[in-house]
């Protein structure tokens, strides 16, 4: 829906400048959603939530990565030309724009059954991938000039999960409660 | 059960959290203009930008400063800060890398 709203805008002739934020941080929010559950359900157990929401992670995590790349699509729509954007790939605020893209591409590409059997381990080796396309996405953020604190929306609630996740693994669980 | 209320309360403030938060662009530069009445016309400021040879993409007011969205004449994609009273450049951006400041600027 929100990706509907943004493209209506483009569409209508809004500036692609202005559209960046939007879609951008649409998929950082995506990709945020998508990274809590596992670790979430490693510390609460399977509750019905968490087996709704680990049920939906794929779409999450490839939606995040659609709205990546309509973030590129408005990028190049801006620039217009390709020299300007070759111009720019050696600016740090733009290769690690790139290089979060290429690194959520791969995840997002693999993310069907036949894929996940194919690959078998290694499937999972590259879901991590998540994790380096969404600390590049942060620094392209913050030096794009983005407030710090607005990234933090980002990454406390990634850690806090990270660090319930330890928990569980150093053997302290908060199974469900029975009543 | 209790625990599991607070549980679904928190994630839905966190979710509620992840959607609402605002991105900040670079809104931090000061240019310590005077009230706005003794500002002078963006058209003035349309102006400084031809002369510049930049296309502009956009004008606007960011705090106290006028904000210039434009491109210069290579193509690149630049964001400038004008004092609104005397239309002087006081810096420039470009994909948020610093390429000009005023001398003695420092807000």
């Amino acid at each position: 829906m929100p990706a509907l709203l943004v493209m209506d805008e483009l569409v209508a002739g809004a500036l692609p400048m202005k559209l960046y934020a939007a879609s951008g941080e649409w998929s950082m929010r995506l990709m945020t959603l998508a990274l809590l559950p596992g670790p979430l359900a490693e510390f609460f157990g399977r509750t019905p939530l968490l087996r709704l929401w680990l049920k939906i992670r794929r779409n999450l995590g490839v939606t995040a990565f659609l709205y990546a790349a309509l973030h590129l699509l408005i990028y190049v729509l801006d620039m217009g030309q390709l020299h300007a954007i070759f111009d720019e790939l050696t600016l740090p605020a733009i290769w690690t724009g790139w290089l979060a893209l290429f690194a959520l591409l791969i995840p997002a590409a693999i993310s069907f059954d036949a894929a996940m059997r194919a690959l078998q381990w290694r499937w999972q080796l590259l879901q991590y991938l998540v994790y380096p396309a969404c600390l590049l996405a942060l620094i392209h953020c913050l030096l794009l000039g983005w407030n710090a604190a607005s990234t933090l929306v980002y990454i406390i609630p990634i850690s806090a999960a990270w660090a319930l996740r330890a928990l569980a693994r150093s053997g302290i669980h908060l199974r469900r409660v029975r009543s | 059960m209790i625990r599991r209320h607070a549980f679904v309360r928190l994630l839905t403030a966190a979710a509620l959290a992840l959607v609402v938060a605002p991105a900040y662009a670079d809104g931090d530069i000061q240019c310590g203009s005077g009230p706005q009445q003794d500002w002078q016309p963006m058209k003035a400021l349309q102006k400084k930008a031809w002369l510049e040879r930049w296309e502009v993409v956009e004008m606007k007011i960011e705090g106290d400063c006028y904000e210039v969205y434009a491109r210069t004449e290579s193509g690149q994609s630049i964001e400038a800060f004008f004092h609104p009273d005397t239309l002087e450049k006081l810096v420039v951006f470009r994909r948020g890398q610093e390429i000009y400041r005023a001398e003695g600027f420092e807000g």
